[in-house]
């Protein structure tokens, strides 16, 4: 019986894998999976948000309770200001992003610094966030590196008290970790166009301004567009820095659901983190009606199929 | 006149050839210069904490602005507290599953795509978690998993967070080499009589190997540093991260021990990711 079963089963496994090989059946299962711990938990998450609590208990009636609380003076405050932060964060990685990753994509001569820059871009993901963010304390702080720097040179007569626990050092610390974040999409896309395009573009008499304005930044707006996505969304969530470098005194979204979390207000939870999904969908929306004036994209996504 | 026009284009085509491919381009002006520095300041201000950090580990007193007196007591005190070891291996041994799985599921995945009918909506579809915060899919996942299915979080929940946020980079880095890939090799293969296995195993696997392997590397160091799902999904269970975020967020009697932890590790993982580089871009010079 189980000599028989043996090569049954080898039989069976092989047929799998030639299911599997084909992608008849793995590309479906995917799919089903992905659904189902992506796609169902975000639903559930907007579902939530129509819920209210009391007294550590969901009430599962639909109702805009919760939605309206958010309008509440404190955390109406809290969205502004996290929206003002992550804007500015985005703004500033992009102004200095984009000229970057420009820089390394077409005028980078050098294969070895190219690899080097985009190695030290990658390698940041890596990298444990709460201690990498911590040691600013160590380097802002009142006792800090910059203050006893500086108090020893004589610059300053006392320690400077803006660089910790203030906005500015939130967003510092923001602009610091996801550089790379902005530079990496960007710099992807640049590699996209094509060098004769430029050529082509000098050699029709175009200023240079001329041809960053109308072949380099339409060509590379998709991926102005992920960096912006990828910058935003993070700042819009930031954890760790508003906790780290904000001292208590910054109050971000995040703050905002962790007090919820812990208070088991789930339906505030699931209502801010919907916000924060929300108001990244918006922006990109936005993003893309915008940039839909300068740009055909059906031509980008023809031009990729080729 | 349009002669001068072709004559010119054609120049411009003889010249261009001519010419070594990466040549400069002029667009730039001096605001090349300004480029190049402003994104290469913001990568010393990346890295510059983390040559700090290691400094700091070795200092009297970690917290202070001068690194000097140099001790080893955080070291020592790493050694003797036994606190973090659980943490520690937890996220070792879900970093390896994750990074395990997240290869294999990629290679899967990445190979049936190019082959399947709608390959634009399936990948837009598997990179979604990418453009979801930490924050958003950590408090969707919770609220699924324990409030709507009433499950009881832990290790394991963590585990499915952290595939869920590494699969898409690694099925990005497989897909990159096989929408490249040439399938007249595996028809050329069957022509002359080998079978499935022997088509993947020979031909397609080691030309995918790059990807196939860093898919794995990227999905167990995503896992291993994972810290806002993970705080979501732990339960009453804990990985490094998230205690190294509990000790930095709380007592500051702990923080020499996230040092010398941090900077362990960091001496662990940043030769670790060189090498990898270093193999993957001198790869691609030979290609």
């Amino acid at each position: 019986m189980s000599e028989a079963a043996k090569p049954g089963l080898l039989e069976r496994v092989r047929t799998g894998y030639a299911g599997l090989a084909g992608g008849r059946l793995v590309v479906p299962a995917f799919l089903a999976f992905w659904i189902a711990v992506v796609i169902v938990p975000l639903l559930v998450l907007v579902a939530f948000s129509f819920f209210e609590s009391k007294t550590f208990v969901t009430i599962y009636k639909p109702s805009l309770t919760t939605w309206s609380s958010l309008l509440e003076s404190g955390r109406w405050e809290v969205a502004v200001r996290t929206l003002r932060l992550a804007l500015t964060v985005t703004v500033i990685e992009l102004l200095i992003g984009f000229p970057f990753a420009l820089w390394l994509a077409k005028s980078c001569t050098s294969k070895t610094t190219k690899a080097i820059v985009l190695a030290l871009l990658t390698i940041p993901f890596f990298l444990d966030m709460s201690s990498r963010t911590i040691i600013w304390r160590a380097i802002l702080g009142q006792n800090g590196l910059i203050n006893t720097v500086l108090l020893s040179a004589g610059a300053i007569d006392e320690p400077l008290e803006w660089m910790l626990y203030t906005e500015w050092s939130v967003s510092f610390g923001m602009v610091v970790t996801y550089f790379p974040m902005m530079v990496l999409p960007i710099y992807m896309s640049l590699t996209f166009i094509d060098d004769t395009l430029i050529q082509a573009s000098n050699d029709l008499g175009a200023s240079e301004a001329q041809t960053l304005r109308h072949v380099i930044i339409p060509l590379s707006l998709p991926g102005v567009m992920a960096g912006i996505v990828f910058t935003l969304g993070p700042a819009l969530a930031a954890w760790i820095e508003p906790g780290m470098l904000g001292g208590g005194f910054v109050n971000l979204l995040s703050n905002s659901v962790e007090s919820a979390y812990t208070a088991l207000k789930y339906p505030v939870v699931a209502a801010l983190s919907a916000f924060v999904i929300f108001l990244l969908a918006v922006l990109l929306v936005l993003l893309i009606l915008l940039s839909r004036r300068f740009v055909d994209f059906g031509s980008i996504f023809r031009g990729m199929k080729s | 006149m349009a002669l001068t026009s072709e004559q010119r284009s054609g120049w411009t085509a003889a010249s261009a050839s001519q010419r070594s491919l990466p040549y400069r381009w002029s667009y730039w002006g001096g605001w090349r210069v300004l480029a190049k520095w402003g994104g290469l300041i913001l990568l010393a201000l990346i890295y510059f904490p983390l040559f700090w950090l290691a400094l700091m580990s070795i200092s009297e007193r970690p917290l202070s602005g001068i690194p000097f007196p140099i001790s080893f007591r955080n070291y020592l005190a790493l050694v003797e507290d036994t606190q973090w070891t659980g943490p520690f291996l937890a996220s070792l041994a879900i970093a390896a599953v994750v990074g395990l799985l997240s290869m294999v599921l990629a290679t899967l995945v990445g190979r049936a795509i190019p082959k399947s009918r709608h390959p634009g909506t399936i990948v837009l579809l598997a990179v979604l978690p990418l453009f979801v915060p930490g924050m958003s899919m950590g408090a969707a996942l919770f609220i699924f998993l324990r409030t709507f299915l009433g499950l009881k979080l832990g290790f394991w929940s963590i585990f499915l967070g952290h595939l869920i946020w590494a699969m898409p980079f690694s099925l990005l880095m497989v897909l990159v080499l096989a929408t490249r890939f040439d399938h007249r090799l595996l028809e050329a293969a069957e022509d002359l009589g080998a079978s499935r296995w022997q088509m993947f195993w020979d031909i397609e696997f080691p030309i995918l190997r790059p990807a196939i392997i860093g898919a794995g590397l990227f999905g167990f160091l995503l896992s291993f540093n994972e810290v806002l799902r993970s705080i979501f999904l732990r339960g009453t269970d804990t990985t490094m991260p998230v205690w190294n975020w509990t000790m930095a967020a709380s007592q500051q009697s702990q923080v020499p021990i996230i040092f010398s932890l941090a900077t362990v590790v960091l001496l662990v993982t940043l030769p670790l990711l060189a090498g990898f580089f270093w193999l993957l871009f001198a790869r691609m010079d030979r290609s």
